[in-house]
């Protein structure tokens, strides 16, 4: 974007960018540099060897598997229909459901879990698994319907043509058809719902049911202060996600910038 | 393939009408299989929970009611007159309203530098670009330890003033009402100029180069056309970026939950944390909590409405683009 002809420019363009870089590095430096104080390496094999310590990345992979999956399906569905199916009052139920888009999820923890009590979901997952995928769904099938809306019609025709049900047409054309869409925004789901905290903090009220983002706090009961020690499992908590975005960028950027629309 | 890199399209929330595959009015529309019950799964999930929610929230906003077996009490518009007479849910919507403002400005302005710098040739791109990301990547309460490590009182920050010799700035920033505020913001702009940064350059690679190139032989320089070709293109995705920044100042709860609690004496308080702390404390009610959701909602709903308005007001982006 920037042109730089001369090799001054250049120079001048690297030490700026550099120089702006630098305050995105203080707390991810302090936060690795300060956890290797005092014990070392040590500090780590403490932290992973704290018993109770996996399974909060097992709940954590719970409620995001579970949430993928039943959105992924809901969305291609009622993409399908509202795209290439004929439904009475099909732009009514639309825009009821897009009224919904840019909903914050703490608007509705009180009422669900007045709910929640009620019905006795309070400590399940489902109190948090349905929840993220209803709040998520009107945006996941904004995104694809309009992808949707770009596959020719013909093909649907065609395949009916030679004798294809709804299923099948559903299953042979549009899963596959959609596939760059759907995994931009499974990424972009599994962010969302592996980093939730609000919803989990209020509805996983059993001990052994904590998701990753409530570690910090699961340690800093643990070591009551001990900085280095909860340092180090904020960074073994980060590290998956960092890893899963180094190596899988670009999806990762697609999946947020399709969210640009939220 | 995937060209959702919607900054070009749609303002948000407002998807296309019709389209040409969308309204099967035409030849055969009889013949296109009945859909409904392909809509309903999704449609039964997040319009039934959540306009269940907004309604049974509204209807709680009437009671004091501390949840489960305990008695409700109607107390009519207590709650909402109880609100707005609590200093407390000022000085939250005051934080709203600095945290948004500050923190889109830092974003817009950084996110577009970074974009440009990285669309231009550098040394260490994907590097620097991993870095600034990776705030938006990791879940900020995962994060929190790192912001807490660095503004305490023997932190970072205190020690880098200190070596640099700015040693009269050297404070506990936690733990003082004047700097809580400023602590949430700053760790606010840190976490979201990757954000910014991924919608402007994905919107910048839609800039088509014979334009950019145009504009260099007419002699346009690296600022001018970045602020008369590259920044009205951008136009959608700023509008974007402004009603999620500012639903999210709205809401705004793990960050201050993990870092300051919202405190001392309240003064990095948002409508989050507050909502928040009246659901899960002991001494908790839910009346009390429906109506801040309540009024959080209209807030939303309004603004998101007057920006996205706004945003349609202005000349369209191509007829800009062509001027110049």
């Amino acid at each position: 974007m920037f042109e730089t002809r001369t090799l001054r420019s250049r120079l001048l363009l690297q030490l700026v960018v550099t120089l702006a870089v630098v305050p995105f590095v203080i707390p991810l430096y302090a936060m690795v540099s300060r956890s290797f104080t005092g014990a070392g390496w040590g500090n780590y094999t403490a932290v992973l060897a704290v018993p109770g310590f996996a399974r909060f990345f097992l709940n954590s992979a719970i409620v995001a598997g579970a949430s993928v999956v039943i959105i992924y399906l809901a969305t291609l569905m009622a993409a399908f229909g509202f795209s290439k199916l004929r439904v009475k009052r099909k732009e009514v139920l639309f825009w009821m459901m897009m009224a919904a888009l840019t909903l914050p999820e703490v608007v509705l923890i009180a009422p669900l879990y007045a709910t929640a009590v009620r019905l006795g979901l309070l400590g399940t997952f489902w109190s948090v698994i349905l929840p993220i995928a209803a709040l998520q769904i009107p945006f996941t099938v904004l995104i694809a319907r309009g992808y949707v809306d770009g596959i020719p019609d013909t093909l649907f025709e065609a395949a009916r043509l030679d004798g294809a049900n709804t299923w099948r047409m559903f299953w042979n054309i549009l899963v596959p058809l959609a596939r760059p869409i759907a995994v931009a925004l499974i990424i972009l789901v599994l962010i969302n719902a592996w980093n939730a905290y609000l919803l989990p903090k209020v509805f996983l009220i059993d001990q052994d049911m904590g998701v990753v983002t409530m570690l910090p706090e699961f340690f800093r009961r643990q070591y009551n202060d001990d900085t280095p020690k909860i340092l180090a499992a904020a960074v073994v908590t980060a590290l998956p996600t960092v890893i899963a975005y180094v190596s899988l960028q670009k999806h990762f950027e697609r999946g947020m910038a399709a969210g640009a629309i939220k | 393939m995937v060209t959702t890199t919607v900054p070009v399209t749609v303002g948000p929330a407002r998807p296309r009408r019709g389209g040409a595959p969308g309204g099967h009015r035409g030849r055969g529309a009889h013949l296109v299989p009945g859909g409904l019950r392909w809509i309903l799964p999704g449609f039964v999930l997040s319009v039934g929970l959540i306009y269940y929610s907004i309604g049974y929230s509204g209807y709680l906003s009437f009671f004091d009611w501390g949840g489960g077996r305990r008695a409700m009490t109607p107390v009519g518009a207590d709650n909402y007159v109880e609100a707005f007479s609590d200093p407390v849910f000022w000085t939250a919507i005051r934080n709203t309203a600095v945290f948004f403002v500050a923190v889109f400005a830092v974003q817009v302005v950084g996110g577009v530098l970074f974009a440009a710098a990285m669309h231009s040739k550098i040394y260490l791109a994907n590097l620097y670009k991993v870095i600034i990301v990776i705030p938006v990547v990791v879940a900020p309460a995962t994060l929190a330890p790192a912001h807490i490590q660095v503004w305490q009182t023997d932190g970072t920050l205190n020690r880098i003033l200190d070596a640099v010799g700015l040693d009269v700035l050297v404070q506990g920033w936690l733990g003082q009402s004047t700097t809580s505020l400023l602590v949430i913001t700053v760790v606010g702009c840190w976490g979201s100029v990757g954000f910014g940064f991924i919608l402007f350059y994905a919107g910048m690679a839609q800039i088509d180069p014979e334009i950019l190139e145009a504009a260099r032989i007419d002699g346009g320089g690296n600022l001018r056309i970045l602020y008369s070709i590259v920044l009205p293109s951008l136009r959608p995705t700023t509008f974007s970026l402004a009603i999620l920044n500012f639903i999210t100042a709205l809401k705004l709860f793990d960050t201050v939950w993990l870092i300051t609690q919202g405190g001392p004496a309240h003064s990095s308080e948002f409508l989050g944390t507050m909502i928040y702390s009246e659901v899960a404390a002991s001494s908790r009610n839910l009346g009390y909590a429906s109506a801040l959701s309540m009024i959080l909602l209209v807030v939303a709903v309004v603004t998101s409405v007057l920006i996205q308005r706004r945003s349609r007001e202005r000349t369209p982006v191509e007829a800009t683009v062509a001027r110049v």
